[in-house]
């Protein structure tokens, strides 16, 4: 099943996987939004919950 | 459609025709699982959002074992052996040393399956005395009728079997080939296998010397923190049981299927090894909440977790950049321009691709439940299951299902019958969980409780921060309802194959690694190193805490609990079971 339209060769010297990092430096950006946007939503946003 | 898929190549079929029908008949055994598994989720789905309810809340837990049971036992582990007996035998090159032995695991694996089922669906009938309303975490104090734990322990005597069968396989190979590296495939076999025998040590003392005895009356009590932890010894590492395979897939097979090689064939074997180290010691972090436990030893847990984290971000690098050479070979450029030139058309690629998509969501949420102090704020919540949904669910669900899609052609010699069904499928699966996994995860943060028949509450309502509770639960309902006919459509698809003819030629071989085995380190084929180190981890992260549960609550529960531990231990084995021996032997002896 497909896989098999391969229209060039890359060995492995040749192959340098900049999207890869690309896309893993989107990820790592959206961890640490949603870290930060965590921090406001659930703390700063909530009263304490546990006194004295 | 059979044209684009020949390759001229030899099937597995051709090649190895007895394996392929054990292989086949796992997998059938793992899609009824699948299928009787969707049909109690959406049941269950609709009693909770009150849309309809079949049954009486009373039977929730009947319906909720039986869902958890099927799919996280049943469907994922009858895969897991028929995908690892395919990939034993590929790799290796060579037929099972012994097909009658092969098809006698199997065979067990069947049999505790019926019996544990049994057991479950007796809960429905209230005439009889048999139930198991005990959910996938079977620990104390819920009790099951003896039959489900009896059928529980020959489940997992046939994987262990099977285990065997696969390390006898590589033991002939090893003796043929000598000085050679062990195949990747068999490699990630028989690193999973070692973890799982580790693992097993808690469940099986859970089981044979506490849960039976208990259920059979042979002793009055147990101790449920203890049942608890050794649980969660296994409770743990099954998670990664049901992961590997999908790893072994995504490592060997999308590369493939995505008209590459894989990146690495080295960090492939290291991200295993940290699996087989780091699996069992992190069981305590689901306990973060049981008091019992002191905080450092849930400390201890926390950061064998953190460290966890890191074969799954190394699988991110290795497997996007499999798909990468793939999608660059096949003519893709630019920096995110070679997505576009990924097979999209072709539904085991999409499958496996949007699993790992689902897997990256997954793995933040993972952190969330994996820190000490936010896992308060969802502990026990609908987020939960949010969370494994995503995991298990879909990146290990829909990988399988994906994966047979390129698979099933080269066990059966016949071709799947819709590709453009099959591309619905995994579309559908996916879109269906990405609505009822986010209206978990949000109904979890504003405190909905899981494992609830009925989470509407007369004087009290939940407060989203945003939306309505009617609104999440219609997401819930339209994903549970799309994930059903997605299962549907799966199973339909391989049943309506039956009736297309044989054709010839539909082998996939599996290129080679762009950076091979010779690459990789010969320490990272030092199974009995890693095993050994495995060991030492658990014994650090475990012998403290259970000697502590021990030693406050007694090894059978409440009552009794001198000093040193480990006397107290040997003595009241001794105490309950030295009668239970003599009058069996004296019984036997009349």
């Amino acid at each position: 099943m497909s896989g098999d339209a391969v229209v060039t060769e890359i060995d492995h010297d040749e192959f340098n996987p900049r999207g890869t990092l690309a896309l893993i430096l989107v990820y790592f950006a959206i961890l640490v939004v949603m870290w930060v946007f965590m921090y406001f939503v659930e703390f700063l946003g909530n009263d304490l919950t546990v006194i004295g | 459609m059979s044209s684009a898929i020949e390759s001229g190549e030899p099937t597995f079929l051709d090649r190895f025709p007895q394996e392929a029908k054990v292989v086949r008949s796992a997998l059938w055994s793992s899609f009824i699982a699948l299928t009787l598994g969707a049909l109690f989720g959406i049941i269950q789905t609709l009693h909770r959002t009150d849309v309809l309810r079949v049954f009486s809340s009373g039977n929730y837990y009947t319906i909720l074992t039986a869902h958890g049971v099927l799919m996280v036992v049943s469907f994922t582990i009858f895969f897991l052996v028929g995908i690892y007996t395919w990939a034993v035998v590929r790799s290796l090159d060579r037929p099972v040393e012994d097909i009658r032995y092969t098809w006698t695991w199997y065979g067990l694996m069947v049999l505790g399956t019926l019996m544990a089922l049994v057991a479950i669906l007796g809960g429905f009938i209230d005439s009889i005395d048999i139930s198991a309303d005990v959910l996938f975490t079977f620990y104390a104090p819920l009790q099951a009728h003896p039959l489900f734990y009896g059928g529980l322990a020959i489940f997992l005597i046939g994987t262990w079997l099977a285990g065997a069968d696969w390390f006898r396989s590589w033991y002939a190979w090893k003796q043929e080939n000598p000085g050679e590296r062990i195949p990747l495939q068999t490699f990630m076999v028989l690193i999973t296998m070692l973890m799982w025998y580790i693992a097993s040590i808690g469940i099986t003392i859970a089981v044979v010397i506490f849960l039976l005895p208990w259920s059979l009356g042979i002793i009055d009590q147990v101790n449920p923190l203890l049942t608890r932890t050794l649980f969660w010894f296994w409770g743990h590492p099954v998670v990664y049981f049901w992961l590997m395979p999908a790893y072994l897939l995504w490592y060997t097979v999308l590369p493939k299927v995505s008209g590459g090689r894989l990146f690495s064939d080295p960090l492939a074997r290291v991200v295993f090894v940290l699996f087989l180290l780091l699996s069992t010691p992190v069981g305590i972090h689901h306990q973060y909440l049981d008091p019992g436990i002191a905080d450092g030893f849930k400390f201890i847990a926390l950061t064998n977790t953190m460290f966890l984290l890191l074969p799954s971000l190394l699988t991110a690098f290795t497997v996007v950049a499999s798909m990468e050479h793939g999608a660059r070979q096949r003519g893709g450029t630019g920096l995110l321009g070679w997505l576009r030139a990924l097979p999209w058309a072709n539904p085991a690629f999409t499958g496996m691709a949007l699993a790992g998509l689902m897997f990256a969501a997954g793995g933040f949420s993972g952190m969330i439940n994996a820190g000490l102090n936010i896992n308060y704020l969802v502990h026990n919540t609908l987020w939960v299951p949010g969370h494994f949904h995503l995991t298990v669910g879909t990146a290990v669900a829909l990988t399988f299902m994906a994966a047979t899609y390129w698979l099933w052609p080269q066990l059966t010699n016949k071709p799947i019958f819709s590709r453009p069904i099959a591309l619905a499928q995994v579309i559908l699966w996916f879109v269906g969980m990405a609505l009822m996994s986010n209206a978990m995860h949000v109904a979890g943060l504003i405190g909905i409780p899981r494992r609830t028949a009925e989470p509407q509450y007369d004087g009290f309502d939940f407060i989203p921060t945003f939306g309505s509770i009617a609104e999440l639960d219609l997401q819930l309902v339209v994903g549970g309802t799309l994930l059903t006919l997605s299962a549907i459509l799966f199973v339909s698809n391989l049943v309506l194959s039956i009736s297309l003819p044989k054709v010839s030629g539909l082998g996939q071989p599996l290129p080679p690694a762009l950076s091979g085995p010779d690459d990789a380190p010969k320490v990272l084929d030092n199974l009995k190193l890693w095993t050994a180190i495995a060991l030492v981890l658990v014994i650090l992260a475990y012998t403290l805490p259970l000697a502590s549960i021990v030693d406050r609550g007694g090894l059978f529960g409440p009552g009794g609990t001198p000093y040193p531990t480990m006397i107290e231990f040997g003595s009241t084995l001794l105490e309950i079971y030295t009668p239970l021996t003599t009058d069996w032997i004296s019984g036997w002896l009349q």
